[in-house]
């Protein structure tokens, strides 16, 4: 943000950065045989909802994009609004036979299409669903406007409170294969995962 | 803006031009300049805060004003702010804090009571819009020179008065006086149009980084408690009272204008409308 930013009090909302989305399709195979964090098979796609028709008809033509190109792996779609008024596309492989990469294919076409249409801004992250040893539910969550990933460990059975220490953990086990947020602070939760 | 900010720098140079000609103290006078701002930039807002009865909140106590303000940090790409709490029916809310990573945004309790998600993200969002347009330090700065003249005004009262002075530095002393109340009053006014400036500037950044200006808009009909201003009375009920009201008193509101720091609530719907507008036909920014 430059001074005549400042002065002026005009800024626009920030893009996505690079995309390093497709970076867990590799990391995910250290984690599962190294430290026993196995992909569930189900991730989702974030994005604000504007209420303009335009919007509406590029997420119906989105659902229409993945269905069709899911066809082949059976990945099924689903959407659902959360009660921050965000929308929540979540794409999930057939029982038994979870697909890191079909599913970062999917979440990559529908973020492509919303950028296409020039709605980039208003992506917010994407969510892999994983779990650990215990079955416990892990996330890898990508922030579309860093280009960085992190893990989120909800802490089991109790209310919106976080496992940073698994989170740390897995942050050292993942190492270098996936570019992870270096400043702790924005490791943002997300309560309420559908997923 | 222009015209304000061009106004506000020409103010400032004949201002400091003047403090030299006159040589009243100048050593003096930068070192409580650099004292005062210094002040203002790092204590004012833990000064605010204290004072204020403001108290932080963690996630388990405030879970939807953490997870309303955590989206939109993403959103907006900025760190996460201390989110804080005041407790009072008042429904209010502000940001604080000199720059992104000691910021704090804090909302009351009645305002958490009497909004919605949609309408309270729309308002965290204009706040958070202020922290990410610097305008806490855009209007301590720019309200510098404000205190810097009335702080000489108080001096010049107190000390002025002295005698076995000559003529020339007497002089000198009345002129600084009546500079240092002439910058007090047209900073002053200055500084409530640069505010509303910004305000706007603010409402702007929040429909543009929720995608609703709608909600924002419904956020502040609801706050400033004039929710009459969509009826929801018949309006064959309404007509008898509306008739006492045909005439507004707009002459005395066009000088309160000048002595505002908000824009006019009007004003305000009016450009979220426009927004709106621009949204729904697909020609704004998304």
């Amino acid at each position: 943000m430059g001074l005549r930013d400042i002065l002026w009090g005009r800024h626009e909302v920030k893009g996505p950065a690079p995309d390093k989305l497709f970076a867990i399709t590799t990391a995910w195979v250290t984690l599962e045989s190294a430290h026993s964090i196995s992909p569930a098979g189900r991730a989702a796609i974030v994005f604000q909802a504007l209420a303009t028709s335009e919007f509406e008809a590029t997420i119906k033509e989105m659902e229409a994009v993945v269905t069709a190109t899911g066809g082949e792996s059976a990945t099924t779609v689903a959407t659902q609004d959360d009660s921050y008024g965000y929308r929540w596309m979540v794409l999930s492989n057939p029982k038994g036979a979870p697909s890191v990469e079909d599913l970062a294919v999917g979440i990559n076409a529908v973020a492509g299409s919303i950028e296409t249409a020039g709605f980039g801004p208003r992506l917010l992250c994407a969510v892999f669903t994983f779990t650990d040893a215990k079955g416990a539910p892990v996330y890898f969550i990508y922030n579309y406007k860093r280009g960085f990933w992190y893990p989120f460990v909800p802490e089991q059975g109790s209310k919106q409170e976080r496992d940073t220490e698994s989170e740390l953990r897995i942050k050292a086990q993942v190492g270098a294969e996936l570019p992870v947020e270096p400043e702790v602070e924005r490791w943002f939760p997300l309560w309420g995962i559908p997923i | 803006m222009v015209l304000t900010i061009f106004l506000l720098g020409l103010l400032y140079v004949v201002f400091v031009g003047v403090l030299f000609a006159a040589g009243a103290g100048a050593g003096l006078i930068v070192a409580v300049a650099v004292v005062l701002l210094l002040v203002q930039v790092f204590a004012s807002d833990k000064i605010a805060l204290a004072t204020m009865g403001v108290k932080e909140v963690s996630p388990a106590e405030e879970p939807e004003l953490h997870g309303i303000v955590e989206r939109l940090c993403v959103q907006a790409d900025l760190p996460k702010p201390r989110v804080c709490v005041m407790e009072t029916t008042m429904p209010n809310a502000f940001a604080m804090g000199r720059s992104r990573k000691t910021t704090t945004v804090c909302a009351t309790r009645g305002i958490l009571d009497m909004l919605d998600s949609a309408e309270l993200e729309g308002v965290m969002a204009h706040e958070l819009t202020h922290v990410i347009n610097r305008d806490v330090m855009v209007m301590t700065l720019a309200g510098f020179f404000a205190s810097l003249a009335a702080l000489i005004l108080q001096f010049a009262f107190f000390f002025g008065g002295g005698y076995g002075r000559d003529e020339d530095e007497e002089q000198s002393i009345f002129l600084v006086i009546a500079v240092s109340a002439l910058v007090y009053a047209v900073s002053f006014f200055l500084l409530r149009a640069l505010s509303r400036y910004r305000e706007f500037a603010a409402d702007r950044g929040s429909a543009v980084l929720t995608g609703r200006p709608s909600a924002l808009a419904s956020a502040l009909i609801k706050i400033s408690g004039t929710i009459e201003r969509e009826p929801s009375k018949d309006l064959r009920q309404a007509e008898g009272l509306s008739a006492f009201f045909i005439i507004s008193p707009k002459a005395k509101e066009s000088l309160l204008a000048l002595f505002a720091d908000h824009p006019p609530l009007e004003q305000r719907l009016a450009a979220l409308q426009r927004l709106e507008t621009q949204l729904q036909q697909g020609t704004a920014a998304a």
